[in-house]
């Protein structure tokens, strides 16, 4: 079980060992990254069927909690652990010869964002997400394109004082407990974090950790940076980064800040970013920064049905992040080919009819079409919401129905113009790999759908664990029985 | 309860380092200014979190072993806090210096330092680079020219066609 400190170790020492093997072999630098993501893949396929029956809590070094730095896995945090190898190798950039730098990047992006979904401790997590950042701003910045430096420095700037808010909620909610571990925060937070501070520092942290996962007012670089970097990374950005992000943030949450405004709060910054992002989408012209903003208004969806409290919230929140995770990543993918104006894709289905009703495969799933996964995702989201009588939920039962019609006015006007009869195509040809990424997508959409039962009850066991914090509080410290003696020592 | 004084002036020296830092920020338009600012912004909000483990006459947080007897008595600075701003220094250096190592690239590629003129031209190279004639999107206010703009991807984008 300790061997889950690889997964952070080995992609980090394969990081910085990278570029000096490259010296003597290129060949063998690049074999050595790949081999270290394959067994990074085996390491969690191994410990899988026990965090299964068991979360566990790894005490680093032996120094136990709240000492010590932990790492704790649960079926959440191995499910994402393991989506971060699989998307690397996924999006790896196969298809031109570039640098040995920007291979030792991406080992330096699966490092440190499996370190941010592992920690269980609040400052390793400010640690792993700057790791994180300078790993994106330098992978944006060696695409080579003029516009991807000045992309990458824009968000730069907006990444580190979005970093400097989230140290100063940390600040405060140390002030305010004395402790960063996350378990042991739990613990106190009822006596010290239930108030305008706790909230403050809630506010910042999420400022902080949504410029990762484009929340709205902090988003501005998505559409600058997906347009300026090559799809492989977009679609890695858009759609495992910023994922992980929306975890993390959820975790704090549910841990530390149970009071209702924490989640009105994001309730409301989720709706903000689902109506700006559908809008300004319905306005793009081109389909990368279509995709762009479409993918704002989706992270907007995610944060709302996270803010519902109760495990209907949860549920739609894991079933819609997982299957943004999914689909955007395919869309992007498909981008590869398409970019450009989407007046260039005009008459496109007669030329590659396949590809198109791939497209429109994964845009109803994206949409919520029945009876594809999309749908689910949605339909619990909705119902979740109407279980609330908060006016903010109530304004996001109007809000997301009314952003459902402007997508579906955005995309089908694009599948208008893709079946169009005249062919002024301009598009290049898609990568092989891009396609069979995006066809083995649509697959998966399609296997979800048969196979709903199990998947569901997977989905409510995940949502069970992300909401349950006694549960977290026990597992990493299996001395207390009930939270409440822990409360009781703790004082 | 009340402060003493001397804690009142470090914490406004603290909160007003991180304001200016926040105003300089939002207020220059010079990219290299704007770094700076960040600088200050990281360094105020530093600052304010070795406050946090601050005693006024605390000592450094080592047990002697002739203390061991009465540790009650010993008032001792939090060590964590520090630790964690080293951390937090030594990573705000290596975003600075990335960040620097951005500018020189920008100002070798665009020729200037003015974000709002760095802006427009990323604009108008992801307009071309798109091939989409009107400026992407309703632009914030705060685009300078978006006529020229226009005007400048329909001609890029014929140049090309001819090309």
């Amino acid at each position: 079980m300790d061997n889950i400190v690889l997964l952070v170790v080995l992609p980090l020492l394969a990081a910085f060992l990278m570029p000096v093997l490259a010296r003597f072999s290129e060949v063998v630098a690049r074999v050595l990254g790949l081999s270290v993501l394959v067994f990074a893949i085996a390491i969690i396929i191994n410990v899988w069927p026990q965090v299964n029956s068991q979360a566990t809590s790894i005490a680093i070094g032996g120094f136990m909690p709240p000492i010590g730095i932990s790492f704790y896995v649960d079926q959440v945090s191995i499910l994402f652990a393991l989506a971060i190898p699989v998307m690397v190798l996924l999006f790896w950039p196969w298809q031109r010869k570039t640098s040995i730098r920007e291979y030792s990047l991406m080992m330096l992006l699966t490092a440190s964002s499996s370190g941010l979904v592992l920690s269980g401790d609040l400052f390793n997590i400010y640690v792993f997400y700057e790791l994180l950042a300078v790993a994106s701003y330098s992978l944006i910045a060696v695409q080579g394109r003029a516009v991807s430096i000045a992309a990458s420095f824009r968000y730069l700037l907006m990444g580190s004082v979005g970093s400097v808010m989230m140290l100063l909620g940390i600040a405060i909610i140390y002030t305010q407990t004395g402790t960063l571990n996350l378990a042991h925060l739990s613990l106190l937070a009822p006596l010290h974090l239930d108030n305008m501070a706790g909230l403050a520092a809630f506010a910042l942290i999420l400022v902080g950790m949504g410029v990762k996962a484009e929340l709205f007012p902090v988003n501005n670089w998505v559409p600058e940076v997906y347009g300026s970097v090559s799809s492989n990374l977009a679609a890695l950005m858009a759609g495992l980064l910023s994922k992980l992000a929306v975890i993390v943030v959820v975790r704090i949450m549910v841990l530390l800040f149970p009071q209702p405004e924490a989640m009105q709060l994001m309730a409301m910054l989720g709706i903000l970013g689902v109506i700006t992002g559908e809008l300004v989408a319905w306005r793009a012209r081109d389909f990368v920064r279509m995709l762009s903003f479409s993918s704002i208004g989706q992270l907007g969806l995610i944060f709302l049905a996270f803010s519902i409290p109760g495990d209907t919230g949860m549920m739609a929140g894991i079933a819609l992040a997982l299957h943004h995770m999914v689909v955007k990543p395919a869309l992007f993918m498909l981008a590869t080919g398409w970019s450009g104006s989407l007046e260039n894709l005009s008459g496109v289905a007669r030329r590659s009819p396949l590809t198109v009703l791939l497209f429109v495969l994964l845009i109803l799933s994206l949409l919520g079409i029945p009876p594809l996964p999309g749908f689910w995702a949605k339909y619990l989201l909705m119902v979740g919401l109407a279980g609330q009588d908060s006016a903010v939920y109530t304004l996001g039962m109007i809000a997301v129905p009314l952003a459902m019609i402007v997508e579906i006015a955005y995309l089908f006007r694009l599948v208008m113009i893709m079946y169009r009869k005249e062919d002024t195509v301009k598009v290049k040809a898609h990568s092989k790999w891009g396609l069979a990424i995006a066809a083995s997508a649509g697959a998966a959409l399609i296997a979800i759908v048969l196979q709903l039962q199990p998947a569901g009850d997977k989905l409510t066991t995940l949502a069970q664990q992300l909401s349950d914090r006694n549960y977290y509080i026990m597992t990493v410290f299996p001395q207390f029985h009930t939270a409440e003696t822990g409360m009781q020592s703790i004082k | 309860m009340s402060m003493p004084a001397i804690e009142v002036v470090l914490y406004t020296g603290a909160i007003g380092l991180s304001v200016i830092g926040l105003a300089g920020l939002l207020l220059h338009n010079n990219v290299f200014r704007m770094l700076l600012a960040l600088v200050m912004l990281e360094a105020g909000v530093n600052l304010l979190l070795i406050l946090a483990g601050f005693r006024l006459a605390g000592v450094a947080p080592i047990i002697l072993p002739e203390q061991m007897h009465n540790l009650s008595a010993i008032t001792m600075n939090d060590p964590v806090p520090q630790a964690l701003v080293l951390t937090a220094i030594v990573i705000g250096v290596g975003v600075q210096a990335l960040g620097l190592a951005l500018i020189m690239r920008i100002k070798a590629q665009y020729g200037t330092l003015n974000m709002l003129k760095i802006r427009e031209q990323l604009e108008f190279d992801l307009a071309v680079q798109a091939e989409v004639s009107t400026p992407v999107s309703a632009h914030s206010p705060g685009s300078l020219a978006q006529g020229r703009v226009r005007r400048h991807v329909s001609e890029a984008i014929t140049q090309k066609d001819e090309q």
